[in-house]
């Protein structure tokens, strides 16, 4: 009996326009977004490699090591095709150098306004949007719709229970919407390996969650669909209620739950820090200054009372001494100001990492948000992209700049001017040396942050969990409505 | 939650000009001030979005050479790009069109299958003074239904603290009386499915695909096509040549510096005045070619970019959604050349701010190097900077007019798909088998 009762449910599903209409919708748009997701991909994989080279010659032509400063870019990530995520809004590149700190800047959406306007479409927001539309369209008059046409009454003349009519119900459906979906989402997986997208098996195991994760959501949206249409009489109410459901758990929670956050933890500007920031600097400098000037008047004070020939030796003598302690207190200089930075970009981060968490809280009453977050997490372009990639770079910075210092030592070239005005010899400008091109064979690489993907799974393991939570919830609240249920 | 979201970041804007001046006032000397500038939050810029979260705030000031806007709203919290705000365009744009196409995907066929469109038609009714009767009582109901909630809307604004200016509330007008029209040409829409087919449930599917394509697929699909028909160099390569050609232009200047003479017999402290005039003029010759070569480039990226942006504008105007997408922004001032105008803005102020830095320094800074004066004298406590002394950033978005002049194709666009949509229900319905 259960299986002639699914039977009938997937005929009616299979034969009806409605799944000729969304099937047809379905592909056309999971297709699309992949093809496009790929075209992306690959222009950005271009568009990198080029960023790469154009980094390394203007190394190689920079005359002095002084002046070596190295551009790094944010590497395209193939999982972005599917979930784009956070991938257009964050900085793409980050210059490395002495002097300025790490900072991601240049959005690839703020390079490409264009862009920005009506956005990307990706699978993730198909699967968000249109899908979960369509499973309210197919299921919201599951039960109640039955009760009109008076089929329901004919179903529970056979010897049936309840339950097991609600399972066949839920089966057919399932069946009818999920096995469909495959079709196109299997073909777009084809489609990443005609086009030879470079998958690593990490990836091929994410967006195979990933796919989980969807089915995960869809089949929420028909729990509820079914929930409501068990609990509500007639399926034009059933409908309404749903649809309001839809709108409040796409479009409004997830943002409703940000912008509280946003308005109960405020947090300090980039610019706002980068003024603190450039504050300290400018006062450890003066500060450096002023010491100078008095070490510089005690060096003096030390030759008061010499002959001319005796100042001019003892000046040669402790030439060299000096200028390796005023060295060694201006590198004090810069790691001071280096540690100030990152104290208070800590400080600020934490704070953020704060707001972050409530929002996120608060907007995962709509299990929408749960779904986002959770698939961002598992394509590795979720919140954490921005500083993953920062941190990384500041660790390359340190590398890199020790790397510049010992070649500096080696090959001498401070990059700046060294200007020495002398009563008896004038005026003299050193510029450094003027090289030709530098060898940076040795120059260390820098590699871009990966993530385990057993981590981004781990990690997004409370979202499949509260997924599930919704999906139980939904399900038990129709069992008991149905048991009941009204027939008449 | 506009309003809250506008107050927020004008605390945020004011608290960075604050430090701004702070750090400026530090100073003892113009020379060592490093100055930037904000672009500022505007109310409109809240309800109507726009690209204004995705383009660089912030433009740190040089007396010369080229400025770039940094910090993005979205770059610099990523936690609002995930889900994005809720604005008017977004409240409009996705939801009211939905509810537009749900209200009356059943208005003709829904009639018919309950059985009442035969009833009204016993009367002595006209297949036209129906349908018009049918168009116009949904259109005023469902409006003044809308207006009611945007009125108090717009009526709590100046009671959460925000004041418009009366053009301001020209634009929002505009903007609401655009949105209404979006609503109207989707209403209509649905009434013109509904008097072609003859089931309710397949009107209320071809509306959904309808709705679907003009507000998620045209309006993406038409921005990719463009990219695709229009090549645009890559940004990185541009900034990459200009790099090149400044290096290029820094070492053939090098002999030149390493020449620097001085006259026998100078005063110390002239030295080293004589030193920075004679950087400063080499500086500036090199410049001048900088600013010609960067000026080609970016002319040329531009233009091209244009001709890419209006071979995208135009495709997506097939889409109601993105039709009322453009007038709304352009309306509100958060369109593409919201970010032309803020750099344009930029580089007038770069003139008044070179020529008071002239004025205060004698020089223009050439940048990029620190200079540490060491005396043997004991100096004087040097007085510190105000601030006040600045000229100020100003930035202003276009007259009202302008924009509802630029918008105006939009608009018309708008009332034309009203008319369409309207025609064609009416079409059909006149052939329509009310059995």
């Amino acid at each position: 009996m259960l299986s002639l009762l699914i039977q009938k449910e997937l005929k009616n599903i299979l034969l009806s326009p409605k799944f000729a209409a969304t099937f047809l919708v379905c592909s056309v748009l999971i297709l699309i977004s992949v093809y496009i997701g790929i075209n992306e991909y690959n222009n950005a994989v271009v568009q990198y490699n080029v960023n790469q080279e154009i980094a390394r010659q203007d190394i190689m032509q920079a005359t002095s090591w002084g002046r070596v400063r190295n551009i790094l870019h944010r590497e395209p990530n193939p999982m972005q095709i599917f979930v784009s995520g956070l991938h257009f809004d964050v900085g793409r590149l980050s210059t490395v150098s002495d002097f300025d700190d790490i900072k991601l800047v240049r959005s690839p959406y703020s390079d490409e306004t264009l862009f920005a306007i009506f956005r990307v479409i990706d699978f993730s927001f198909i699967v968000q949007i249109v899908l979960s539309l369509f499973a309210i369209l197919f299921t919201y008059d599951a039960i109640n719709g039955e009760r009109e046409n008076g089929t329901l009454k004919l179903a529970f003349s056979n010897s049936v229970s309840r339950a097991k009519y609600l399972i066949a119900k839920f089966t057919g459906i399932w069946l009818g919407l999920i096995v469909p979906l495959l079709i196109p989402i299997l073909i777009g997986l084809l489609l990443l390996m005609v086009f030879k997208v470079p998958m690593a098996t990490g990836d091929w195991s994410s967006i195979i969650s990933f796919i989980g994760l969807s089915i995960l959501y869809i089949t929420l949206f028909i729990g509820i669909g079914i929930l409501v249409s068990a609990i509500t009489r007639n399926s034009s109410l059933s409908f309404l209620l749903l649809l309001v459901i839809w709108i409040g758990g796409v479009f409004i929670v997830p943002r409703l739950g940000v912008m509280a956050a946003g308005q109960l933890i405020p947090v300090e500007s980039v610019a706002q820090l980068e003024a603190k920031q450039e504050a300290f600097r400018k006062a450890r400098w003066d500060q450096y200054s002023t010491e100078l000037t008095q070490v510089w008047q005690s060096r003096e004070q030390e030759m008061e009372g010499m002959s001319d020939a005796e100042r001019q030796e003892y000046r040669d003598n402790k030439e060299w001494n000096w200028l390796e302690e005023d060295d060694v207190s201006r590198k004090q200089v810069q790691s001071d100001i280096i540690g100030n930075n990152r104290r208070l970009l800590e400080e600020a981060q934490n704070k953020k990492r704060v707001q972050e968490r409530l929002a996120f809280n608060i907007a995962r009453i709509s299990p929408v948000s749960s779904y986002q977050l959770a698939a961002m997490k598992l394509a590795g372009t979720d919140i954490d992209l921005k500083i993953r990639y920062e941190e990384t770079m500041r660790a390359y910075k340190d590398e890199f700049t020790d790397y510049i210092v010992k070649k500096q030592d080696v090959e001498g070239g401070h990059g700046g001017f060294s200007i020495n005005i002398d009563s008896e010899t004038g005026v003299q400008i050193d510029f450094g040396r003027n090289d030709q091109t530098l060898d940076t064979s040795e120059m260390p690489q820098y590699s871009a942050p990966t993530i385990k993907s057993a981590n981004a799974f781990a990690s997004s393991i409370p979202d499949f969990g509260l997924l599930t939570i919704f999906i139980i919830l939904a399900f038990g609240g129709s069992f008991l409505s149905f048991l009941r249920y009204d027939m008449r | 939650m506009g309003a809250q979201n506008y107050l927020a970041s004008q605390a945020q804007y004011e608290a960075a000009i604050q430090e701004n001046r702070n750090q400026i006032a530090s100073n003892s000397n113009w020379q060592m001030v490093e100055h930037s500038i904000m672009l500022p939050p505007q109310p409109l810029m809240t309800l109507v979005n726009g690209v204004s979260n995705d383009i660089g705030r912030n433009i740190a000031m040089s007396s010369r050479g080229e400025l770039r806007a940094e910090n993005t709203r979205f770059n610099d919290e990523p936690i609002f790009a995930i889900f994005r705000f809720m604005d008017l365009e977004f409240i409009f744009g996705i939801i009211l069109s939905l509810f537009a196409i749900i209200f009356a995907y059943d208005a003709i066929n829904g009639e018919k299958v309950s059985g009442t469109l035969k009833l009204c038609f016993a009367n002595s009714v006209s297949r036209a003074s129906f349908i018009g009767g049918k168009l116009a009582g949904s259109f005023v109901g469902l409006g003044l239904a809308l207006m009611i909630p945007m009125l108090i809307g717009s009526a709590l604004l100046p009671i959460l603290g925000i004041q418009l200016t009366a053009d301001e509330w020209i634009r929002l007008g505009l903007i609401l009386i655009a949105g209404l029209a979006y609503f109207g040409l989707f209403l209509a829409l649905a009434i013109a499915i509904s008097a072609s087919t003859s089931k309710p449930s397949s009107a209320f599917l071809i509306g959904l695909v309808v709705w679907i394509f003009a507000v998620l697929i045209i309006p993406r699909a038409s921005v990719l096509i463009s990219g695709r028909l229009v090549e645009v160099v890559n940004v990185d390569e541009i900034t990459a040549q200009k790099n090149r050609y400044r290096i290029q232009l820094f070492d053939e200047d090098r002999p030149k510096m390493a020449d620097f003479k001085v006259p026998e017999e100078t005063e110390i402290e002239d030295v080293m005045a004589l030193f920075s005039s004679f950087m400063s003029e080499l500086s500036t010759t090199r410049q001048e070619k900088i600013d010609l070569f960067n000026e080609r480039l970016n002319e040329e990226f531009r233009n091209r970019r244009r001709a890419q942006e209006n071979v995208a504008l135009s495709i997506s105007r097939l889409s109601p959604t993105s039709v009322f997408t453009l007038a709304s922004t352009e309306l509100a001032g958060t369109s593409l050349k919201l970010q032309n105008n803020f750099m344009d803005k930029a580089y007038a102020y770069q003139e008044s701010y070179s020529d008071f830095m002239t004025e205060k320094t004698g020089s223009t800074r050439s940048g990029g190097f620190r200079m540490i004066m060491i005396t043997t004298e004991d100096g004087e406590e040097p007085e510190l900077l105000n601030p006040d002394e600045l000229p100020q950033f100003e930035f202003t978005s276009e007259k009202a007019s302008v924009s509802a002049a630029n918008s105006i194709i939009d608009l018309g666009l708008l009332v034309l798909f009203n008319l369409l949509f309207f025609g064609s229900a009416f079409v059909a319905f006149l052939k329509y088998d009310l059995r």
